[in-house]
């Protein structure tokens, strides 16, 4: 029968006064410990949301560069005024002179230009309802402008560097001609294998279906090898596009050149979307933090006012119990310590009970004082008329509904240092809470306890 | 009984001030106690009985005046050796006996000697020996609420023996007591006086409980007359003998 066997019957004794004091403080101390991983494992989730957006944003930023320095140049087309039914579609023949090799030359020799992509485009006639594309299909070139190559393959796969002899075809045009991945197919008169097809745009009604393939491939098929119908021009720096595009309309004033602004405009658009996602982004974290915190202090404040009350009322009780005690010859460190324990006794029995609940109803009390995290991202794509856009997507391998959080991602779990932490946490608030009652107590003077009347 | 003083007062003045009126329930009081003596103190209500009492127990301190225990001035020391005196020295009993609820009979009695630093088994041994000499053998585990009133005051003296004390001080033990229980335990007291030479004081309303004490006196106007009571009728609670004592 020590000082621990004491405090605890004394709080056996008063049932119902403990019990009501231990639910409290079972509630406060959940939070305590339900709060930092809960906290954590939310502003984890913005916090990678937050990073997507600054990933793309760099990407973006590249693109943006990359738009601002390209400029790009053709030949105007020239149209038949009445279109013809080719295979069941009304074709507009059209005419688009080639950009031979000398002008090539010309146009890569102007000071400040750093990089040429050539694009064959052989448009459809009165024979041939498609249009043939030929484009670079090395690594360099694809990274530099993604939309050279089809973006919606259905079947099969894309063209890859080093492809030759094969070629992708658009839906219509497979069906037209009766090929599926992997047959060969005749174009012009030369045998090609299809390696994917792609799916069908309603823009490509407007000019046809095409049929895509390596440039010199398409060179080959049109008898224009070294000639290509548009060439996209990479300038060093964004202060010489106009110096470019001078010196372009000298070289031939026929020539349509076009600089990168129109993209320039959607990369600023997406650029600001990005940001003001951001913003949320940034924003629900520190809403999560500031929550948390807040609720943290409450749950604190809550469970050290808790105890502080119950044992002053504890005290006040028992004043005559304490008066007997000193009267007998407990030291003022005795009755301190009784009191300090039956705090911290209480605190401890919360805590177990606590730590039951949180492990299981961590997730929902955590949604349930807690804001939602951000879950999704967005990521850079083209549409498929080659605009940019964002996609938006969410974090891990379950598709998030509006308003429906997907609960196994956000579940903090409760760890045995979390448990440790919280009865770490229940000691100290105990100590700290129970500390006044307990130095009342302890100054408690014998002689007038006893002229107390209970 | 020995030549040795338990006890010593000198000069003793107690005054309480409350606000500028103050009371003086005890003034300028000298006693001396020898080892063994069985001492009863009477008076009227507010005369100072639980003053001097709880003086005598260092629960309280003197105005003034000197308060000898064996050969220490208490007067001077401080908090936490007084803590010490009445730990090792002093045995309270309370006219309300003052058992903590929540502890059986056994463990009032070690609680005592838990204070005082007694180890576990040494301490429930001499616990369940004291329980047996006040007569409660078998109700060791029987909290306070499970037992008679006298019951209790015993489980009260044998906690007050606990620490074998100096000087047992018991204030209006009887009090709450009807007679049959009241005998019960003033037998109990002289019997341990008488057996064990414990030296008593105590405090009491009741003239058929000083009339069983040696020594008789009687506070007065914060001073003590005093008695030697030769006849002490033990056993015998005729109430008209201790009256004629005081009667001039
Ligand atoms: N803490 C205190 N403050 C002020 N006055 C006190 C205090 N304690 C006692 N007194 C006063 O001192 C006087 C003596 O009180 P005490 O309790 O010693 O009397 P008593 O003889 O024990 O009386 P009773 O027989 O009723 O128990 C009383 O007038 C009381 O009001
Ligand atoms: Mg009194």
């Amino acid at each position: 029968m020590g000082i621990l066997t004491r405090a605890s019957r004394s709080i056996q004794r008063r049932k119902t006064k403990s019990l009501i004091a231990i639910v409290a403080l079972t509630l406060a101390l959940t939070m305590i410990i339900i709060l930092p991983p809960s906290i954590n494992a939310r502003q984890n989730f913005t916090q990678k949301a937050i990073d997507h957006l600054a990933w793309n944003s760099d990407i973006l930023k590249d693109m943006v560069t990359l738009s601002a320095t390209e400029i790009e140049c053709n030949y105007p087309i020239t149209m038949n005024m009445a279109p013809s039914d080719v295979e069941g579609k009304m074709i507009w023949s059209k005419h688009q002179p080639l950009i031979n090799e000398i002008l090539r030359d010309s146009i890569a020799s102007i000071p400040d230009v750093v990089d040429l992509i050539p694009i064959l485009l052989d448009h459809a006639s009165n024979d041939r309802a498609y249009v043939i594309y030929g484009v670079p299909i090395d690594d360099a070139s694809i990274h530099k402008v993604p939309t050279l190559l089809p973006i919606n393959i259905t079947q099969g796969r894309n063209l890859q560097a080093g492809d030759r002899g094969v070629v992708v075809l658009d839906e219509w045009l497979a069906q037209k001609l009766g090929a599926s991945v992997g047959e060969t197919v005749t174009i012009l008169d030369h045998p090609f294998t299809v390696i994917g097809i792609e799916g069908q745009y309603p823009q490509y009604y407007e000019v046809g279906s095409r049929v895509t393939m390596s440039l010199p491939d398409a060179q080959v098929l049109v008898n224009a090898t070294g000639s290509a119908s548009t060439y996209k021009i990479f300038v060093n720096s964004v202060d010489s596009v106009n110096t470019v595009v001078t010196r372009l309309k000298n070289l031939d004033p026929t020539l349509n050149v076009v600089a990168g602004f129109f993209e320039l405009n959607i990369a600023q658009s997406l650029q600001n979307q990005i940001d003001a996602l951001n913003d949320v982004a940034q924003s629900n974290f520190n809403q999560i933090r500031i929550t948390g915190m807040t609720e943290m202090g409450v749950a604190v404040v809550t469970n050290v006012v808790v105890i502080l009350f119950i044992m002053l009322y504890s005290v006040r009780e028992r004043t005559r119990e304490i008066g007997t005690l000193k009267a007998m010859g407990a030291s003022t460190s005795k009755v301190l310590g009784q009191f300090i324990l039956e705090g911290v006794i209480l605190n401890v029995i919360a805590v177990v009970l606590a730590i039951g609940i949180s492990i299981f109803f961590t997730t929902y009390v955590s949604s349930l004082i807690l804001p939602t995290p951000i879950q999704t991202s967005v990521s850079i794509g083209w549409d498929p008329s080659g605009t940019l856009v964002l996609g938006h997507y969410s974090f891990g391998d379950q598709p998030i509904r509006p308003g429906q959080e997907s609960s196994n991602l956000i579940g903090a779990s409760i760890t045995p240092w979390v448990m440790l932490f919280g009865l770490g946490v229940a000691v100290c608030l105990g100590v700290f809470g129970s500390l006044y009652p307990a130095l009342r107590a302890a100054q408690i003077k014998p002689a007038e306890a006893m002229r107390f009347d209970e | 009984m020995s030549n040795e003083f338990v006890l010593k007062i000198e000069n003793l003045t107690k005054t309480y001030s409350m606000g500028k009126r103050c009371v003086s329930p005890l003034v300028d009081l000298d006693l001396e106690v020898r080892k063994g003596e069985f001492i009863s103190v009477m008076g009227p209500s507010g005369s100072g009985k639980t003053t001097l009492l709880n003086i005598i127990g260092c629960i309280d301190r003197a105005s003034e005046g000197r308060v000898f225990l064996g050969e220490v001035d208490v007067a001077g020391l401080s908090e936490s050796r007084l803590c010490k005196i009445r730990r090792d020295r002093i045995g309270f009993v309370f006219q309300s006996f003052n058992l903590l609820s929540y502890l059986n009979a056994r463990e009032n009695v070690e609680l005592a000697m838990e204070l005082a630093g007694k180890f576990g088994g040494q301490r429930r041994q001499r616990a369940l020996e004291l329980l047996s000499m006040v007569g409660l053998s078998g109700r060791e585990q029987h909290r306070p609420a499970r037992l008679s009133q006298g019951e209790q005051q015993r489980v009260a003296i044998a906690r007050a023996l606990a620490n074998e004390p100096a000087l047992i001080l018991a204030d209006e033990p009887t009090g709450n007591l009807d007679v049959v229980n009241k005998q019960e335990i003033v037998r109990l007291l002289v019997d341990l006086n008488e057996r064990r030479g414990t030296t008593i004081i105590v405090v009491t309303h009741d003239e058929a409980v000083a009339a069983q004490t040696r020594r008789m006196m009687y506070l007065k106007d914060g001073k003590i007359l005093e008695k030697n009571n030769r006849q002490a009728n033990r056993g015998n609670f005729d109430e008209g003998l201790t009256r004629e004592v005081f009667e001039k």
